[in-house]
């Protein structure tokens, strides 16, 4: 093959989403203002800070200083602009009335979002491509090391994407003008404030590069990168639900996702335990992936009930294969299943950590049991409510409401008590240490204190109930993908 | 076989029914109008029959591909031109349909083939580096009908096009149309400026506040519609006696007087209205003028529908 037709097939390759935003980026004024605009006041401040040097004798505090704040530079562009600018071109598509026709030129939508991504990372690598030189300047002015360099570019690169696909699913979310604007000033702060943290870590990098050696640093930057990319892959598949037609699947991605974030958590608590001996990790990972995963589950178990008309027909022929993916497939009941599955998988991986010789057996016993409790309040907090909504007419409105009053009810549930205890003076209320925060058995737990009888039995009588009020919609949705399952075997028997 | 069949879909927005059991076929090679006022619901059902939006009841068949089980199949073979459609800013109308192109995965020499078929098909040969937000209307419409074309789709769904085009732009469309059909195409296109849809359409669609209210061929359309025809009679005698004989006759109705003649609805065929001519001379009349009135889709329009918007 010649090169020209190697080319021409890599340039059929390409994402269109990707050359179209290319060609526009470069074309339009936008990211042009930008561009020349960061680059413009890098180079002024540089030349003003190596001018002063001249005058001055210390060189690394210049180096450092130049180097701070040519990366404050970079991450603004990449951090903020770059993925502002995501927002902006995933936001363009409802407001130019091209959505349309995206969804008619049968891009799909995981490509459409992808696209997007890419052309964000496009911006971002023109962005590093031209301050690399600048950054090199500073390493040889002794300004920073290259362990710090590195370590900040993998991290910001990785931030960025995170950011850029958080921007995409913003836009995504909503056709309306009005609350799009909305997000778009919430998404503006977001991204001021990641600047802001991106500028301080890159403070303690420059200033204090020894504790890059130390031997936590590693695990550190590989849980950022990590919860970035997963992160990141909820966005995404946020996104893509929202681009995606009524009847597709909208759900298992973001459930295979869900899962693979409980998954991770646990491979590191259990590489924390096995490298370094820190048990608390196994058990407070599980916990901190608990309030993304709680914003899942609040999505999945608030599904309509049946499979969309589209969703049917990929339902494995295999009737253990289909139960198996079950809880990956679309609908409340199955997303109830799910919800139980991650649980299993939390506690199992404790569990598992607790079986290694040398662990804290006492300490990973007990945090079993607060970490089971906490996911009680899971039950009774999201399972429950989303089970008696299941019994209303199956209506977007619905949903919205039963997703609405969930998420706004449970903070004013963990917030009143306080409330009302400082009328009433009651000073352990006022410390939240009331039964209806979910994290009020763990602080009770940790100090020893035994639970009285009435708390017990409240406890589980709410547990019970949310776990039967869900039973009747988990067996149906089971026995609605063997069904399906049984369709697809009586299609593949009959001879077309 | 029909390569568009709207079987008896409706739809909902709130306590509104926008689209109400509504069903019709378009075959291969037929221009169909979709007439109706503001607010009848012709957006909605065509964003159904584009797999767009989805109907509360009913199927849309495309080349006999349902848009609610396999929308994904069908999508490929439907042309749809919205009535109001994006342009992408910062982008050349060759930047616009190449992107178009590569996102129906044409590759290589075939997308460079296709392209400028559909560049000259269209007639924007010489435009292909002008920035889309600076085009006329005619011109955006004319692109977004080269984009609808890049994936040879057999069924064209057109909502409005010719909306607020000049008439040499309109004219042009027409043409495009035409060839189009001709190339045997299914095509449903709405628009209420009627005359345009009479001389090119094949078959006529109305509806009003969600139901049809009538279809199939223009003329077939007109009669089973229309019972009487709209006649002038205009005679020796004067504009009074014309009325009084003629409201002796049978068939008659609706005698007005006009300028210097009258006009009448009458019912019955060529036969009919022979006999009437016959009849009126023998009974004394000496009629110099007996025309049939303009009869088009602009009357069957008024005469279906009441003229309320919702
Ligand atoms: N997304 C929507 N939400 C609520 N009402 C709508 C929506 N789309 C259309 N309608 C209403 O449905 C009716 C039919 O609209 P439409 O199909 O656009 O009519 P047409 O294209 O014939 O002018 C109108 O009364 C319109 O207000
Ligand atoms: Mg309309």
């Amino acid at each position: 093959m010649s090169a020209l037709a190697a080319s021409r097939s890599f340039d059929d390759r390409l994402n269109p989403i990707l050359v179209k935003e290319v060609r526009q980026a470069l074309r339009g004024r936008y990211f042009r203002a930008l561009f020349w605009l960061t680059l413009g006041v890098a180079t002024l401040v540089g030349l003003t800070i190596v001018a002063q040097a001249g005058s001055h004798g210390a060189r690394t505090g210049v180096g450092r200083s130049f180097f701070m704040l040519m990366y404050g530079c970079l991450s603004a562009a990449v951090l903020a602009f770059t993925p502002f600018s995501a927002f902006l071109a995933t936001s363009a598509e409802w407001d130019e009335n091209t959505h349309d026709l995206l969804v008619l030129s049968n891009l799909r939508p995981r490509r459409i979002v992808y696209g997007k991504l890419l052309s964000a990372l496009v911006q971002a690598l023109l962005y590093f491509s031209t301050f690399g030189p600048f950054l090199v300047f500073a390493f040889l002015m002794n300004g920073v090391d290259l362990l710090s360099i590195a370590v900040l570019l993998v991290t910001s690169f990785a931030a960025c994407a995170t950011l850029s696909l958080l921007g995409i699913a913003m836009a995504s979310l909503s056709p309306a003008k009005a609350p799009r604007v909305l997000l778009m000033a919430v998404f503006g702060v977001a991204l001021v404030i990641a600047w802001g943290f991106s500028m301080s870590f890159s403070a303690f990098v420059t200033f204090q590069p020894n504790e890059l050696r130390d031997p936590m640093a590693l695990p550190s930057i590989v849980a950022f990168v990590v919860a970035c990319l997963l992160l990141g892959g909820v966005f995404a598949a946020l996104a893509v639900a929202r681009l995606s037609h009524d009847e597709e699947n909208r759900s298992s991605g973001l459930r295979v996702l869900s899962a693979a974030i409980v998954l991770v958590a646990a491979l590191f608590g259990l590489w924390m335990e096995l490298e370094f001996g820190q048990s608390e990790f196994a058990w407070g990972l599980q916990l901190a992936v608990l309030l993304p995963l709680a914003i899942l589950w609040l999505l999945f178990v608030c599904e309509p009930e049946r499979l969309g008309r589209h969703v049917v027909r990929h339902v494995s022929p295999h009737p253990w294969l289909a139960l198996l993916t079950a809880p990956f497939l679309p609908g409340g009941g199955r997303g109830v299943a799910l919800m139980a599955l991650h649980m299993l998988l939390g506690l199992g991986a404790v569990f598992v950590v607790r079986l290694i010789p040398g662990a804290d057996a006492a300490e990973l016993s007990q945090a079993l049991i607060g970490l089971a409790l906490v996911y009680a309040y899971a039950w009774i907090y999201l399972a429950l409510p989303a089970a008696f909504a299941s019994l209303l007419p199956p209506k977007l409105s619905t949903r919205v409401m039963t997703r609405v009053t969930i998420l706004c009810g449970i903070p004013m549930l963990v917030l009143l008590p306080p409330l009302a205890g400082l009328v009433l003076g009651i000073p352990s209320w006022m410390e939240f240490l009331h039964p209806l925060n979910p994290l009020f058995p763990l602080r009770e737990l940790s100090s020893g204190r035994a639970f009285t009888s009435i708390e017990k039995l409240g406890f589980l009588v709410a547990t019970v109930v949310a776990i039967l009020a869900n039973t009747p919609r988990m067996t149906h949705g089971f026995a609605e993908v063997l069904a399906a399952s049984r369709a697809r075997r009586a299609a593949l028997a009959q001879p077309s | 076989m029909s390569l568009l069949d709207v079987r008896a879909i409706s739809k909902r927005f709130g306590a509104l029914k926008a689209v109400d059991a509504v069903s019709f076929q378009v075959g291969p090679g037929q221009i169909c109008g979709f007439i109706g006022p503001n607010g009848a619901g012709k957006t909605t059902t065509m964003r159904i029959c584009a797999t767009l939006e989805l109907p509360d009841e009913g199927d849309v068949r495309i080349d006999g591909l349902s848009v609610l089980s396999e929308p994904r199949d069908a999508r490929r073979r439907i042309g749809f031109m919205p009535d109001s459609y994006g342009a992408y800013s910062s982008t050349t109308i060759f930047e616009y349909l190449d992107f178009f192109a590569r996102a129906y995965e044409l590759t290589g020499a075939r997308r460079r083939e296709v392209l400028a078929r559909v560049i000259e098909f269209t007639g924007l040969g010489e435009l292909t580096e002008k920035e889309i937000t600076s085009l006329s209307k005619g011109l955006k419409q004319r692109l977004c009908l080269a984009k609808t074309l890049l994936h040879d789709p057999p069924v064209m769904i057109l909502d409005e096009p010719a909306a607020g085009l000049d008439p040499r732009a309109r004219v042009e469309l027409r043409e495009l149309v035409k060839a189009l059909a001709q190339m045997g195409k299914a095509i449903l296109i709405s628009s209420h400026i009627l005359t345009e849809l009479a001389e090119m359409c094949s078959s006529v669609v109305v509806i009003e506040r969600g139901q049809i209210k009538g279809g199939g061929a223009v003329g077939e359309v007109v009669r089973a519609l229309q019972p009487t025809t709209t006649l002038f009679l205009r005679a020796l005698e004067g504009p009074q006696a014309c009325e009084r004989r003629l409201l002796e006759q049978r068939g008659v109705s609706k005698v007005r007087l006009e300028r210097d003649g009258v006009c009448f609805e009458f019912e019955g065929d060529a036969d009919g209205q022979a006999t009437l001519f016959a009849e009126l001379a023998s009974s004394g009349l000496r009629p110099i003028e007996l025309a049939q009135q303009g009869k088009n889709l602009e009357d069957l329009f008024l005469s279906l529908t009441e003229g309320k918007l919702q």
